[in-house]
């Protein structure tokens, strides 16, 4: 009898594991970067657009911060850094690349700077559904010293018409999300907050987080940004 | 014996369920809603409804003794120094550093900025001008 419970205790535990398929990494080896600076403030700064939807740019950085706080970083403000770095002629990540970073600490006293790249914004239309999806790649650089202490992709495929999606737990909230709103104006802030949501989750958590410097053995997928593979 | 195991196997995935809620840290409301609506529609109303959002954040959140989000004071603060009340804005500015200290290399350039230029610092002034009456309408009515 003792043996069957421990069993049954086992393959509680073990069951959630098996299901999931991919590999599986700690935070601290994936991104032991992030344990060594320990960035405080961040600075988000305008995305770099490669989809062909205008509207994607809005959608993301509009989004962004409400999981970045979560996380337990300070995030420098967006509409107002946003606001200084166009008047500086500052539109797009794109013109920073060359820039040494440590002007954003001197400046805003950014520890640390978030690139994104938003790799896919597709609205599909099928006969019986239609699909959104939201491809994005972040990138945290150091402002002390220029290296990637983080990168990652979130992804998220939204079923529009409120069918079934099987994207298992978050193709079912995203499900009852979309089902509220496919007839009416499409409203694509929770998508894009989903997807930013999944983006961050493999970020190591902040000071302001109960779980900061303590999830160093926590699981996450392994994955580069450049590959992209979801539900 | 029997109840044991179904006491123990409910134990399990409460435990399971549990750790995948969630504890709330900071109340953000409609926050990425209205920043939405101002960064595409950028007309008067967008900017109110912001406004109303924020202060509607940092209100809720005492409630509930959240800590206000970062960052909220100060775009508060921001919004205060579009309108030209250095003032508020200031005093903006000092809370989020007294709540978040590593924001205060920040603000204190924006502190300066307010002390230095006791003006509006847009650029484009029709839009000011625009989204300041619409302000000042609702603020009679509202009284905040």
């Amino acid at each position: 009898m003792k043996t069957k419970i421990f069993f049954v205790l086992w393959l509680t535990v073990m069951l959630p594991m098996f299901g999931c398929g991919p590999k599986m990494v700690t935070k601290s080896t994936e991104f032991p970067l992030m344990y060594e600076e320990r960035p405080v403030t961040i600075l988000i700064l305008p995305p770099m657009n490669e989809t062909t939807a205008a509207d994607a740019k809005e959608y993301y950085s509009t989004t962004i911060q409400e999981p970045l706080a979560f996380s337990g970083y300070y995030t420098l403000p967006y509409p107002i850094t946003s606001d200084i770095l166009r008047m500086e002629g500052i539109y797009d990540a794109e013109l920073l690349t060359d820039m040494p970073l440590s002007k954003f600490k001197e400046y805003f006293g950014a520890d640390a700077v978030l690139f994104t790249i938003i790799k896919q914004w597709d609205l599909s239309y099928m006969v019986l559904a239609s699909t959104l999806t939201v491809s994005i790649d972040c990138q945290l650089k150091s402002t002390d010293t220029d290296r990637t202490i983080w990168e990652y992709n979130g992804t998220v495929v939204v079923d529009l018409s409120g069918g079934s999606t099987g994207g298992g737990l978050l193709g079912l909230v995203v499900k009852a999300i979309a089902t509220a709103v496919s007839s009416a104006l499409a409203d694509y802030v929770p998508y894009a907050r989903q997807a930013n949501y999944r983006a961050l989750s493999s970020i190591p958590y902040g000071k302001y987080h109960v779980q900061h410097n303590k999830d160093q053995n926590v699981q996450i997928v392994d994955q580069t940004p450049q590959e992209t593979k979801k539900n | 014996m029997k109840n044991t195991m179904i006491a123990l196997i409910s134990f399990m995935s409460i435990i399971l369920f549990v750790g995948c809620a969630q504890k709330q840290m900071y109340y953000f409301g409609d926050y990425s809603k209205t920043l939405y609506c101002v960064s595409k529609d950028n007309n008067a109303e967008a900017h109110t409804n912001h406004q109303q959002q924020l202060e509607q954040i940092i209100s809720e959140s005492k409630t509930n003794n959240l800590p206000v989000p970062p960052g909220i004071y100060a775009e508060l603060g921001y919004i205060n120094l579009r309108y030209g009340k250095s003032k508020e804005a200031i005093k903006l500015f000092q809370m989020e550093t007294a709540l978040y200290p590593e924001s205060k290399p920040f603000m204190d350039r924006l502190i300066n900025k307010a002390e230095v230029k006791q003006q509006p610092i847009v650029n484009d002034t029709s839009e000011l001008i625009s989204s300041k009456t619409s302000a000042t309408e609702k603020q009679g009515g509202a009284k905040n």
